[in-house]
């Protein structure tokens, strides 16, 4: 079993909003993957942005410049 | 006691609510529609008069159980959040859908899972239709379609429809207002009581593990992700151990008393229609009332569109007939879905897609 770590997740308003994020992470090859939202953030079912805490600034960069609105961005174990 | 740390823990939380709708079957329900969401509203809405059959009537308080479960546990943990505001009236349509697609099927999500572990081949054939129209489902999401997101709202506002099912309880227990079959499925229940802390508990464990049979596949299809799954194999696993080691596992078609029919297109339509339908409203109807209870009148509303729509089958002749044997004659009646319930469920997949491919997150932003 894949070993949990800490990672930086960007949880979004609505499921379009992450399938967009996923959309141009893939189109500027910002790095992460879509999972779904952590139990341990929301009681909800949608889906969010799993990176490197490392990649916090370049996704936020990224974000900004697409006009795609975060949630939140934790940091938990996934 | 974290549930959903790992996928043991959430196939235990399915292990849970698959006992609760085996101690129902043996106290009364009727066994292999042991907890039926769609029977259940439809019943529960047959109570009331919405429709006139007398079979089905009946307010099952497994549901007033399974929207106060999740209220009271999302309340005590602080996870409870009144929202709403995203698409109201397209997810009131879709309430009606998912109910006119179960009542073709005969039998909600959770109840294909219990006929499907009770052998019958019908429902296997169903599970082709709900995977293929989650997958539908998907392909709209992959293309960009959203019905806008909720609000926080004012906290009396999620609350609105605990209150609701717990006056419908009230209702069902001080007074005679309510109707109750004589015959037929809705004469076949257990005790109020142990209904209610089914649905209590099953409530509970739903609203901890997130179990959605809607959410589950579209997991595995959209990001291969099997922790929502492992709810729904836990709850199958121990259905299935329970059907065979008590002599209940039946393999076939058209089975007699299963409450099931074998037209098998109309099975695989009727099951795409809840799947699409399903993933567009953001959850099977187990988790609509789940949501609803932790919140979500947005959900709530959902609920309110399953009720109409479970009216609408009974009003208009568009839920299917069981298969069942003639008293008089012992011969074997086959079930069919009347020609009403095939035009109606055609034109409920053409209005998921019209939802589907119309409804943009572009739009809903401006």
């Amino acid at each position: 079993m894949r070993k949990k770590e800490l990672k930086l997740v960007v949880t979004f308003h609505t499921t379009a909003d992450a399938m967009a994020m996923e959309k141009a992470c893939r189109e500027q090859e910002v790095p992460g993957r879509i999972i779904p939202v952590p139990r341990t953030i929301s009681a909800g079912c949608g889906l969010a942005w799993c990176a490197g805490l490392e990649d916090r600034e370049q996704i936020a960069a990224m974000m900004k410049k697409t006009g795609i609105e975060e949630e939140d961005m934790h940091e938990c174990m996934v | 006691m974290n549930l959903s740390d790992s996928k043991k823990k959430l196939a235990l939380a399915g292990v849970v609510c698959g006992l609760v709708a085996v101690c129902l079957a043996l106290m009364g329900n009727p066994a292999n529609m042991a907890f039926c969401i769609a029977c259940f509203i439809r019943d529960t809405a047959g109570a009331f008069g919405m429709h006139q059959a007398e079979v089905v009537q009946y307010a099952r308080p497994e549901i007033i159980g399974l929207v106060l479960g999740s209220f009271l546990i999302s309340a005590a943990t602080k996870e409870y959040r009144s929202t709403a505001g995203s698409s109201p009236m397209i997810r009131f349509v879709l309430g009606v859908i998912i109910m006119i697609g179960a009542l073709v099927f005969l039998g909600c999500p959770l109840r294909m899972i219990i006929r499907m572990s009770a052998g019958d081949l019908n429902a296997w054939v169903a599970l082709v239709g709900f995977i293929l129209g989650i997958a539908t489902g998907v392909f709209a999401l992959k293309n960009g379609f959203s019905l806008g997101r909720a609000y926080a709202t004012n906290k009396i506002n999620g609350a609105v429809l605990p209150m609701i099912v717990t006056g419908i309880l009230v209702l069902a227990l001080a007074t005679s207002l309510l109707k109750a079959s004589e015959a037929g499925p809705g004469s076949m229940h257990a005790p109020v009581i142990a209904s209610l802390i089914g649905g209590l508990v099953f409530g509970a464990f739903a609203q901890k593990s997130r179990m959605c049979f809607a959410g589950s596949m579209r997991d595995v299809i959209l990001m291969k992700n099997f922790d929502l799954l492992s709810v729904i194999a836990g709850l199958f696993v121990v259905l299935l151990i329970f059907n065979i080691a008590t002599g209940r596992f039946v393999a076939g078609f058209n089975t007699p008393g299963v409450i099931a029919h074998s037209e098998h297109l109309w099975n695989i339509l009727g099951m795409y229609t809840v799947g699409f339908a399903a993933v567009l409203a953001g959850g099977c109807p187990l988790r609509q009332l789940i949501l609803a209870g932790q919140g979500s009148s947005d959900a709530a509303v959902t609920v309110v569109g399953m009720f109409v729509g479970g009216a609408m089958c009974h009003n208009f002749g568009l839920a299917a007939s069981g298969t069942s044997l003639n008293p008089e004659t012992k011969e074997l009646v086959a079930g069919a879905v009347p020609p009403n319930g095939k035009i109606a469920c055609i034109i409920c997949i053409i209005i998921c897609f019209v939802i589907a491919f119309t409804c943009k997150r572009e739009d809903a932003k401006k």
